[in-house]
């Protein structure tokens, strides 16, 4: 009977759930259209945590055979209850921040996507959940109008460009291997064929998970929309893309190891730099994001494990944090830091969430960020499952952890306990702090030495228990080594923080863009700009090439007197208007003349081809 | 069997004979023109589905007019493809009525045009002979001509005698193509010229010559019915000038026949074998192709006017479909036919759409449909859904086509191919985005309000200076009605300007549930449609097995 009930939970299609919530909330009354919308998705985490494993509603689709939508393993699994927890709190903070209906429909809509993605079992399905989950994050950036509409459209050029390559990849893979098989009967992933199928995809992909010269949509669009979408982009679109990756290339690179590390640094190094403070929370996305790339690149079981556990984590506490950044936003309508200060007496519960979120993150022994993060550390050391090759992205890394500690205290200093507080604001609203402290007990709890941390090491995939099983060690976080290193590791942040406390509270008192922003405009703004302005100069030239055709077109006559005229010795009379100087009344664009020139053209050019 | 093959002349000779009927009911009758149509397409609707039913349950349905043998008579086939076609013609021109009833235009005279076009188009699809191909080829032309000309203005007249003059052409070249194919082979059936082919082929020689510049002509002409780039020139202008209710019709229809008929002529006529052993053929079609797309969606992207915007998307979409003939793989062909059958939908949808808004909102450039969601929130959102469907975001018809053209590339290794959809993507997303997101997310300006506040000077000759504007076009209104009845939408141009109450512009009255509906429902089919992939697929399988393994 009990195994009736888990085999009906295989036709439970959750993205199917979350989309018919979405449509919900659209007509119900607002309190019980977000509860649906909570529900669905808590159903989402019950269905993950309950299905059973392997395949389901397999069908032909597009005349394709053995189309998996809903697959079910270590991890999906993950991925849904990671997702599914999130987004219940996310929809149930949403409501207590004053967000539209509207704005809750496009975003359970934008979560049903991200889910048809993660549960995706073959490369058909994921490339169809790819680019809607690309259409649904636009609409959630536009949906807020003014300033959100600009990045927004950056933002779909961004991702219509990542998702065609990822389309592009899926059908060379489909081309080089015959199907479009993701994961294989006994479970193994088949990664991409090498080759023209790799780099597409790795490149598409990369586009989603912020590659360092492919993240410029990220710091540019997560800090515009309402602050309540801000909690639903930073969950979902960079974190599926980071499990993608490793179905894509579930063996490892070492090259894309080291773009993980070279993404931790580049994402620490301008989170310090900024002011915005979800600017700020956004180019961590892309420090996190490198700890999940190192994982994956690195390969290994260790690695990989590490790395799903870091995307698990990240979506609990960089959701956290965007959900207390929001509350200080909302109460105090400010989003620069240093306009802030001193909140902890008017908000100590936001000041709480913020702190837990901000532990976690930066892995102190604890939290659960110390438990995955350690994981990846350990998977690149050599004194651990590293091997040589990886001794440079160890450090790498773990400037990156330095940096997370830094840029998180002046983010907190600033924010929390810079000074009195300029603003007498109340404390977070009821739904957002039952939402913050949800999200933030997991964080605690799948942190807690000896009790919690199992639970949190078994959900990951690839580790049964507290074992490995692949290399058959087990894993032993609270080891006097690791909290060696963690001491370390605090030490320096700590000793780092003393010395440039200074300059920095110096800043505060000057201009501190005149000081923290040269570098970091003109480095950050560079890099930022060079591919817009690479698009937009494109784009200038192709526009005005073509305008310049379309007019020499219309006015051939005046085109070549035109070209005549710039030659040197030449000699072109004025042209007198043979029309008396009358506008035409209808703008006949290349005449019938033209026309006919053209087809005789070309008609005597195929022939003297063809024949 | 039953006589089902005697369904096929009926197609094409009812319409024709019924194109006279309201002209001369209109001796007598002044409203006849639309009941006498839709009649009429109705009844062949549903005998195409009849015929439709018999094609894909038993194969291959052909008629022998006048039981004279093919090689000498005039033949009629309705195969895999002809049947889709036949089918998507008339179920849109059906489906366009239920715009015409209340949009326009009106008049006897302009449905027996209508009748006309249908007839030719359905000929066209049907024809088993490339002589008659350029009959039908000539009574599509001339209906369509006519029809666009039956549009206000001085624009209108000018576009459609552009599109004459350059029409004529292609299609005369068409004829000298045909000329020589029958000189070199001596008959002019298809299926008797595809089993001729092979044998050309292998002997070579003058021959075969004359094929190859009989391609040639074959080719540009339908380039330029197709609307290629550079030879589009007339295509923007007849889309933008024809009066709204017209140009769904032509813009669903008419191109798309033409390149359902460059695809007969390549696939059964010349046969993919002569197509791929001539050499710069294939990569001639394909450039051609790909040239299109991109120059069409560029030329799309920089356009204000919708109409001219949609015109220009679909020299991209033919762009497509034309590079996709010219991969010479099942699955391309296969895809250029399903990317044809949903561009003719979504195109039809979004014309009306335009043809809608313009009525009802007063907006006919991007600009102007700024605020139309929060406004008209059902035309808004059909729109939304047909260009969303347009860029090929599944599940949508816009989606499937170009996946199976994206499949036959890849496995055709024509990787610029690959290249250039992914460019046409981007390039529809550009210009799509830009109308949703005037639509959805920039809030209508008053200021752009087509008349100024204070006493309408438009409405002067109605009512003269009669204290407010609301009063005054609501008194206007009621005047209008109590002249015609129930066909106050008789008045669409004078009372759009004339209605400046509450909602700001345009006239919401004029629009009739079937306008909408139209919108409506061809956003739905365009996002079934996605699902549908698959079973198109296997519909048209046994059609381009049968060419590639013959």
């Amino acid at each position: 009977m009990i195994d009736a009930t888990y085999d009906i939970l295989a036709y439970a299609y959750p993205p199917l759930i979350v989309f018919a919530a979405a449509l919900l909330v659209l007509v119900l009354p607002r309190l019980l259209g977000f509860a649906v919308g909570a529900l669905s998705l808590a159903s989402v985490v019950a269905i993950s945590l309950l299905a059973p494993e392997g395949a389901h509603l397999t069908r032909t689709f597009l005349g394709f055979q053995d189309i998996h939508p809903f697959l079910i393993d270590d991890f999906t699994r993950m991925m849904g209850i990671a997702l599914g927890f999130l987004g219940t709190f996310a929809v149930i903070y949403a409501y207590s921040s004053e967000a539209s209906r509207k704005l809750a429909a496009i975003a359970l809509a934008y979560v049903a996507s991200a889910l048809g993605a993660a549960f995706a079992g073959d490369w058909l399905v994921l490339v169809f959940m790819w680019e809607i989950m690309a259409l649904t994050s636009t609409l959630l950036v536009w949906q807020y109008g003014g300033d959100a509409v600009r990045a927004g459209y950056r933002y779909a050029l961004a991702h219509g460009i990542g998702g065609s390559l990822v389309l592009f990849a899926v059908i060379a893979q489909y081309a080089a291997v015959g199907s479009f098989t993701m994961v294989t009967e006994a479970g193994e992933t088949v990664g991409f064929a090498d080759g023209i199928p790799l780099l597409l995809a790795v490149l598409g992909i990369g586009v989603n998970v912020a590659f360092v010269g492919f993240h410029t949509w990220l710091p540019d669009t997560y800090p515009r929309p309402h602050f309540a979408a801000s909690v639903f982009l930073a969950a979902f679109t960079t974190k599926t893309s980071a499990y993608v990756l490793y179905r894509a290339i579930p063996e490892g690179n070492l090259l894309l190891a080291y773009m993980g590390g070279a993404m931790a640094v580049y994402g620490v190094v301008f989170a310090l730099l900024q002011h915005d403070m979800r600017a700020l929370l956004s180019y961590h996305i892309q420090a996190q994001l490198g700890y999940m790339v190192a994982g994956i690149g690195i390969g290994s079981a260790i690695g990989v494990a590490g790395a799903m556990g870091h995307l698990f984590n990240n979506v609990l506490y960089k959701s956290l944090l965007f959900m207390a950044v929001g509350v200080v936003i909302y109460r105090t309508g400010e989003n620069d830091l240093y306009k802030l200060g001193g909140l902890w007496r008017e908000m100590p519960l936001t000041a709480i969430a913020f702190a837990i979120g901000a532990l976690s993150i930066t892995a102190v022994p604890g939290f659960s960020g110390f438990i995955s993060k350690g994981m990846v550390l350990d998977a690149a050391d050599p004194a651990y499952y590293g091997a040589g090759e990886y001794q440079a992205l160890y450090w790498l890394l773990f400037i990156g952890a330095i940096g997370t500690f830094l840029s998180f205290i002046k983010l907190g200093y600033y924010v929390f306990l810079h000074g009195p507080s300029d603003y007498t604001v109340k404390d977070s609203r009821t739904g957002q702090t039952v939402a913050m402290f949800s999200v933030g007990g997991a964080c605690v709890l799948l942190g807690l030495p000896a009790i919690g941390w199992p639970v949190f090491a078994d959900l990951l995939p690839l580790v049964d228990g507290i074992t490995v099983t692949e290399l058959d060690t087990s894993l032993t976080p609270y080891s006097a080594g690791h909290l060696e290193d963690a001491l370390i590791l605090i030490v320096i942040s700590v000793i780092g923080f003393k010395l440039i406390r200074k300059p920095l509270s110096k800043m505060d008192y000057s201009d501190p863009a005149l000081i923290v922003n040269p570098t970091g405009y003109y480095l950050g703004r560079g890099t930022m700009l060079a591919t817009t302005d690479l698009y937009a100069a494109v784009d200038n030239a192709v526009v005005s090439g073509v305008k310049r055709c379309y007019w020499a077109g219309n006015n051939p006559v005046l085109a070549v007197d035109e070209t005549a005229r710039r030659l040197p010795m030449v000699d072109v009379p004025e042209r007198q208007h043979a029309d008396g100087g009358r506008p035409s009344t209808i703008h006949l664009r290349a005449g019938i003349g033209t026309t006919v020139l053209l087809l005789t053209i070309i008609l005597t050019v195929i022939i003297w081809l063809l024949v | 069997m039953s006589n089902v093959d005697l369904i096929l002349p009926l197609l094409v000779a009812v319409p024709i004979l019924m194109a006279t009927v309201p002209i001369a009911l209109g001796l007598r009758f002044d409203r006849t023109g639309w009941g006498v149509t839709t009649l009429t397409t109705t009844a062949l609707l549903a005998a195409t589905a009849y015929l439709a039913s018999a094609v894909y349950s038993d194969g291959m349905v052909t008629h022998e007019l006048g039981g004279w043998p093919r090689e000498f008579g005039i033949q009629l086939v309705a195969d895999e493809f002809s049947t889709l076609i036949a089918l998507l013609v008339i179920a849109t021109a059906t489906a366009v009525l239920a715009y015409m009833r209340v949009g326009g235009p009106r008049g006897n005279t302009f449905y027996a045009g209508y009748l006309l076009l249908t007839g030719g188009l359905l000929g066209l699809s049907l024809t088993g002979d490339v002589f008659n191909m350029f009959v039908f080829l000539e009574i599509v032309g001339l209906a369509t001509y006519a029809l666009i000309a039956s549009g206000d203005g001085p624009e209108s007249a000018v576009s459609a005698l552009k599109y004459l003059i350059l029409g004529t052409v292609g299609a005369s070249l068409y004829l000298i193509g045909v000329g020589f194919i029958f000189m070199a082979t001596g008959t002019l059936n298809m299926q008797v010229l595809s089993e001729i082919m092979p044998e050309v082929l292998a002997q070579g020689g003058q021959n075969l010559v004359l094929l190859q510049a009989a391609f040639a002509f074959i080719f540009v002409g339908f380039a330029l019915k197709v609307a290629q780039w550079p030879l589009h020139t007339w295509q923007p202008d007849a889309y933008q000038h024809a009066p709204d209710g017209v140009t769904p019709v032509i813009a669903a229809l008419v191109s798309t026949a033409y390149a359902y008929a460059l695809g007969r002529l390549m696939y059964t006529v010349f046969g993919p074998e002569f197509l791929t052993s001539t050499p710069y053929l294939t990569e001639i079609v394909v450039t051609v192709g790909c040239l299109s797309v991109l120059a069409g969606s560029t030329l799309a992207v920089i356009q204000t006017d919708v109409k001219r915007m949609f015109a220009y998307s679909s020299v991209a979409q033919f762009g497509l479909v034309v590079a996709a003939f010219g991969l010479v793989t099942e699955t391309a062909l296969i895809g250029a036919i399903i990317h044809l059958i949903g561009h003719a939908v979504m195109k039809a949808g979004l014309f009306a759409a335009a043809g809608v808004i313009a009525v009802t909102y007063g907006a006919r450039t991007v600009d102007e449909y700024a605020g139309l969601a929060d406004n008209r929130p059902f035309v808004a959102g059909g729109t939304a859904l047909l260009l969303i469907a347009l860029i090929g975001i599944p599940p949508s018809a816009g989606f499937i086509g170009k996946w199976y053209i994206a499949v036959g590339s890849v496995q055709a290794e024509m990787w610029p191919v690959a290249a250039v959809i992914l460019l046409s993507t981007m390039l529809t997303l550009a210009y799509s985005a830009r109308l949703l997101e005037k639509m959805y997310f920039t809030p209508a300006t008053p200021v752009e309000s087509p008349h100024p506040s204070g006493p309408v000077a438009t409405d002067g000759g109605h009512e003269g200076g009669n204290g407010d504007d609301a009063h005054g076009s609501e008194h206007g209104d009621d005047a209008h009605g109590s002249e015609h009845g129930d066909e106050s939408a008789g008045n669409v141009g004078a009372s759009a300007f004339t209605d400046a109450g509450r909602i700001g512009r345009g006239n919401p009255d004029a629009v009739s549930f079937g306008m909408l509906a139209l919108v409506i429902v061809a956003a739905i089919i365009a996002v079934l449609l996605g699902f549908a992939g698959g079973e198109l697929y296997d519909l048209l399988d046994p059609f381009a097995t049968e060419v590639f393994n013959e």
